[in-house]
C-alpha cells in the first residue's frame, strides 16, 4: 500500500528547516531612493533623547577622561597605582584592549569583502568606523601612560641638536610606526566606500551639511570612471591593510614577549593576541549594531537577526581558537618546568586576583560555548547584545591577567606585590569609553552608517530561483 | 560656433538593460565610446553595459609609494645609525631582525596612502569626455551621457525614448571645490 504524502506549502517547508530566504536583507529589496530616505532619515533625527545622551557623554568626558587626565598631569603619575613592583597598569591594559577592538573594522569590512561573504553589506561602515574610533581612543594612552606628556615629542622620531636620532629598530618605534600606519590607514579606508554615500547625502541636504558632504565627496558623480577607480582603490586597501592589522596586534604583543619577563616571553604571544583582538572586535561590533538598531529610525531593516546569526557564529568560531591559543601557550609554560612561570601561572589561577582568571575563562569560554551555538539564541539582538559584552569584560580580564598580574610575580618573590588600580586610572579608562561613545554618536548623525550603495548592489545581485519545489537564493557576481 | 550637444538619458533603476542597449544604439548613431559616459548610483561592470574597460594609474602609483615607503624604510633603519654611530657592547650597530619590521610598516604605509593619493588626485583631474549629472541618480537612475551633433537629435531622441529613457538637457552644477 503506498503511503500518503502531502507536500509541504512554501510556509511549513521553511519553519521547519530554515528561514524564509525573502527575510533576508539582500532578498528584501526596496527602490534605491526608499533606501536613501531611511539612511537620511535615520542620520538626520536626532530626538530629545540624543542630545541629553551626548549631554551626558560631553560632561563625563570632561571630568572623567580630561579632568582626571588633567590633574594627573599637574600633580603626578603618582596619582595611578602603578609602582613597584608593577609598573604597568590599567593605561596598558586599556591601551592593549583599545588596539584590540580597533581589529572589528578591518576584519568585518576587508577580510569579509576579499572572501565575499555577502551578509557584511550593511554593517561594514560601522565596524570601520570603530575601528577608527578605537585607535584614537587606544592610541592616547602611550601619551597617558608617560606621565610627563608634554615632552611626548621625544617619542616622535626626529633628531635633536646633536643629530643623535632615535633608535628605529626599537620596540617602542615599531609601536608608534604601526599604530600611525594603521590610523591613518584605516581611516582612509573608511573613507573611500563612503564618497559615493556622501554624495548621495549631497544630493538630499542643504546649507552646512549640504556644504560639508559636497566637499567630502570630491565631486562624485558616479561615473564608470570613478566607480572603476573606487573599486580598485577599495581592493587594493582591503588585501593591504590585512597584512597591516594583524602587524598592529603582533607589535602590540612583542612589546611584552621581547620582554624577559616570565610569562610574556612567549613565542606565540603574537597569534594569541591577533586573535584575541579579533574576538573582542567582533563582539564589539555585535554589542554595537545592538544599540544601533534599537535606537536608529530603519536600521530593523537594515540590521537583522540573520546578521547577529552569521556573526555569532563566527564569535564561537574565535572563542574556540581563542581558547586553543590559550591552552596552547599555558601547557607548554606550565609543562616546561620553569619554576618563575610556573608560579606565576600558579598565581594567576590561586592568587588573591583569581578571580580575574576565572572571569576570563568564564567570559571567553564557558559562556560562548554554552549560548553560541544555539540557532534560536544566536538570532535574539538582545541576548547576542548581553553575550558579546561579557566576552569584552572577558577579554579586559585577559588584559589584566597578562599585564598587572604578571608584573607583580616575578623571579624574587621578595619583591612581589598586587596592584591595586587607583581612581585616576578608573576615571581615565572609563572616560576614553565615554569618548568613544561620543564620537560614535556625534558620527552617527553626520556620515551615512548604512554604506546604501554596497546595499543595493548586494540586493541587485541577489535573486530567489526555483529548484524543484522550493526556492533557493543565489548570488551573481556583477563586477 | 557651437555644434555638439551633452545630452542626459536618463533610465529607472531597473533598466540596465534599456541602458546597455541605448548604449548600443548610440553607437549606431555613429558616436563613439568616448563621448559616451554612463552614471549610476550602483557599480555596473563595463561588461554589463557593453563598454570599454576603465583603466587608471592608481595600481602604478600604489607600487610607487610602497617603493619609496620601503626606501624611506630603510634609510631610517640603516641610515640613522650610520649617521651617529652608537655601538653598545655585543650589539650590531646594523641589525636586520629588527629592521624588517620598520620596513614593513614604512612600505605599506607608503603603499596605502599612495593608494589614497591617487584616487584623489584622479578624481581631481579633469576628465575627458562627456561631463554631467542629474541629482536622481543617487536616488537609483541611470543615466547615459552623449556628446552628440546637433543635427542628430531628434532620431536620436525617438530611438531612446522608444527605449524609456527620460531625456535631460541642463546646466552642469558644479559638484566640488
Amino acid at each position: 500500500m503506498a503511503a500518503e504524502v502531502k507536500p509541504l506549502t512554501s510556509a511549513e517547508l521553511y519553519s521547519a528547516h530554515e528561514e524564509d530566504p525573502r527575510e533576508q536583507l539582500m532578498h528584501d529589496p526596496r527602490p534605491r531612493q526608499e533606501l536613501n530616505d531611511m539612511v537620511m532619515e535615520a542620520m538626520t533625527t536626532t530626538s530629545k533623547r540624543y542630545w541629553i545622551a551626548v549631554g551626558i557623554l560631553v560632561v563625563l568626558v570632561a571630568v572623567c577622561f580630561l579632568g582626571a587626565w588633567g590633574n594627573m598631569i599637574a600633580t603626578g603619575i603618582g596619582l595611578a597605582g602603578v609602582r613597584r613592583p608593577v609598573f604597568w597598569g590599567i593605561f596598558i591594559v586599556t591601551f592593549v584592549f583599545w588596539i584590540g577592538i580597533s581589529h572589528a573594522g578591518t576584519f568585518v569590512s576587508a577580510i569579509l569583502r576579499v572572501f565575499k561573504a555577502e551578509f557584511r553589506r550593511p554593517f561594514t561602515r560601522a565596524a570601520e568606523l570603530m575601528t577608527t574610533f578605537g585607535l584614537a581612543a587606544g592610541a592616547m594612552y602611550p601619551l597617558i601612560h608617560l606621565g610627563r606628556v608634554w615632552v611626548f615629542y621625544w617619542m616622535i622620531p626626529y633628531p635633536n641638536q646633536r643629530w643623535l636620532w632615535p633608535n628605529f629598530r626599537s620596540p617602542l618605534v615599531w609601536d608608534f610606526l604601526a599604530i600611525t600606519t594603521y590610523l591613518l590607514s584605516s581611516t582612509i579606508y573608511l573613507f573611500l566606500p563612503l564618497i559615493p554615500d556622501l554624495a548621495m547625502a549631497r544630493d538630499r541636504t542643504t546649507g552646512i551639511r549640504h556644504f560639508f558632504y559636497k566637499v567630502l565627496s570630491l565631486g562624485w558623480r558616479g561615473t564608470e570612471a570613478e566607480w572603476f577607480r573606487i573599486r580598485k582603490a577599495i581592493n587594493i586597501f582591503a588585501f593591504a591593510i590585512i597584512p597591516v592589522m594583524f602587524s598592529v596586534h603582533t607589535i602590540v604583543s612583542w612589546d611584552f614577549a621581547v620582554g624577559q619577563v616570565a610569562g610574556w616571553n612567549s613565542t606565540i604571544f603574537g597569534p594569541y593576541f591577533i586573535i584575541g583582538a579579533i574576538l573582542s572586535g567582533v563582539s564589539a561590533v555585535i554589542t554595537i549594531l545592538f544599540v544601533l538598531r534599537s535606537t536608529m529610525k530603519h536600521m530593523d531593516y537594515f540590521i537583522r537577526p540573520e546578521h547577529f546569526d552569521s556573526l555569532g557564529k563566527l564569535l564561537l568560531i574565535f572563542s574556540f581558537a581563542w581558547a586553543y591559543f590559550f591552552f596552547n601557550d599555558y601547557i607548554v609554560t606550565w609543562y616546561g618546568g620553569y619554576e618563575t612561570v610556573r608560579a606565576v601561572l600558579t598565581m594567576h589561577a590561586t592568587g588573591p586576583a583569581a578571580w580575574v582568571w576565572y572571569t576570563m575563562l568564564i567570559c571567553n569560554i564557558v559562556i560562548p560555548w554554552l549560548t553560541l551555538w544555539n540557532k534560536r539564541i544566536r538570532r535574539t539582538p538582545w541576548v547576542m547584545f548581553i553575550i558579546t559584552l561579557l566576552i569584552n569584560v572577558g577579554m579586559y580580564m585577559e588584559r589584566v591577567t597578562i599585564v598587572p598580574l604578571t608584573l607583580g610575580h616575578q623571579r624574587s618573590p621578595f619583591d612581589w606585590g598586587e596592584y591595586v588600580p587607583r581612581i585616576t586610572e578608573v576615571s581615565i579608562a572609563f572616560g576614553t569609553l565615554c569618548l568613544f561613545m561620543l564620537l560614535y554618536l556625534l558620527a552617527s548623525r553626520l556620515i551615512p552608517l548604512i554604506p546604501v550603495w554596497e546595499v543595493r548592489e548586494g540586493q541587485a545581485a541577489h535573486t530567489l530561483r526555483k529548484v524543484g519545489k522550493t526556492t533557493i537564493p543565489s548570488v551573481s557576481e556583477l563586477d | 560656433m557651437k555644434t555638439e550637444k551633452v545630452h542626459l538619458a536618463l533610465f529607472a533603476e531597473d533598466q540596465i538593460d534599456q541602458a546597455a542597449e541605448a548604449i548600443e544604439r548610440l553607437r549606431k548613431f555613429g558616436i563613439p565610446d568616448q563621448n559616451i559616459s554612463v552614471i549610476s548610483s550602483v557599480p555596473y561592470s563595463e561588461k554589463i553595459l557593453g563598454r570599454p574597460m576603465s583603466w587608471t594609474r592608481i595600481p602604478l602609483i600604489a607600487i610607487s609609494g610602497a617603493v619609496v615607503g620601503f626606501l624611506v624604510s630603510l634609510l631610517l633603519s640603516f641610515g640613522t645609525p650610520l649617521l651617529y654611530p652608537m655601538t653598545v657592547g655585543g650589539l650590531p650597530l646594523l641589525a636586520i631582525p629588527t629592521s624588517i619590521v620598520v620596513t614593513f610598516e614604512l612600505t605599506m604605509l607608503g603603499l596605502l596612502i599612495s593608494t589614497f593619493i591617487g584616487v584623489f588626485v584622479e578624481t581631481i583631474s579633469p576628465s575627458f569626455g562627456p561631463k554631467g549629472y542629474h541629482k536622481s541618480i543617487s536616488d537609483g537612475s541611470i543615466g547615459v551621457l552623449f556628446i552628440c551633433p546637433l543635427e542628430c537629435d531628434e532620431r536620436m531622441h525617438a530611438s531612446l525614448v522608444e527605449l524609456g529613457a527620460r531625456l535631460e538637457h541642463y546646466a552642469e552644477e558644479k559638484l566640488w571645490l
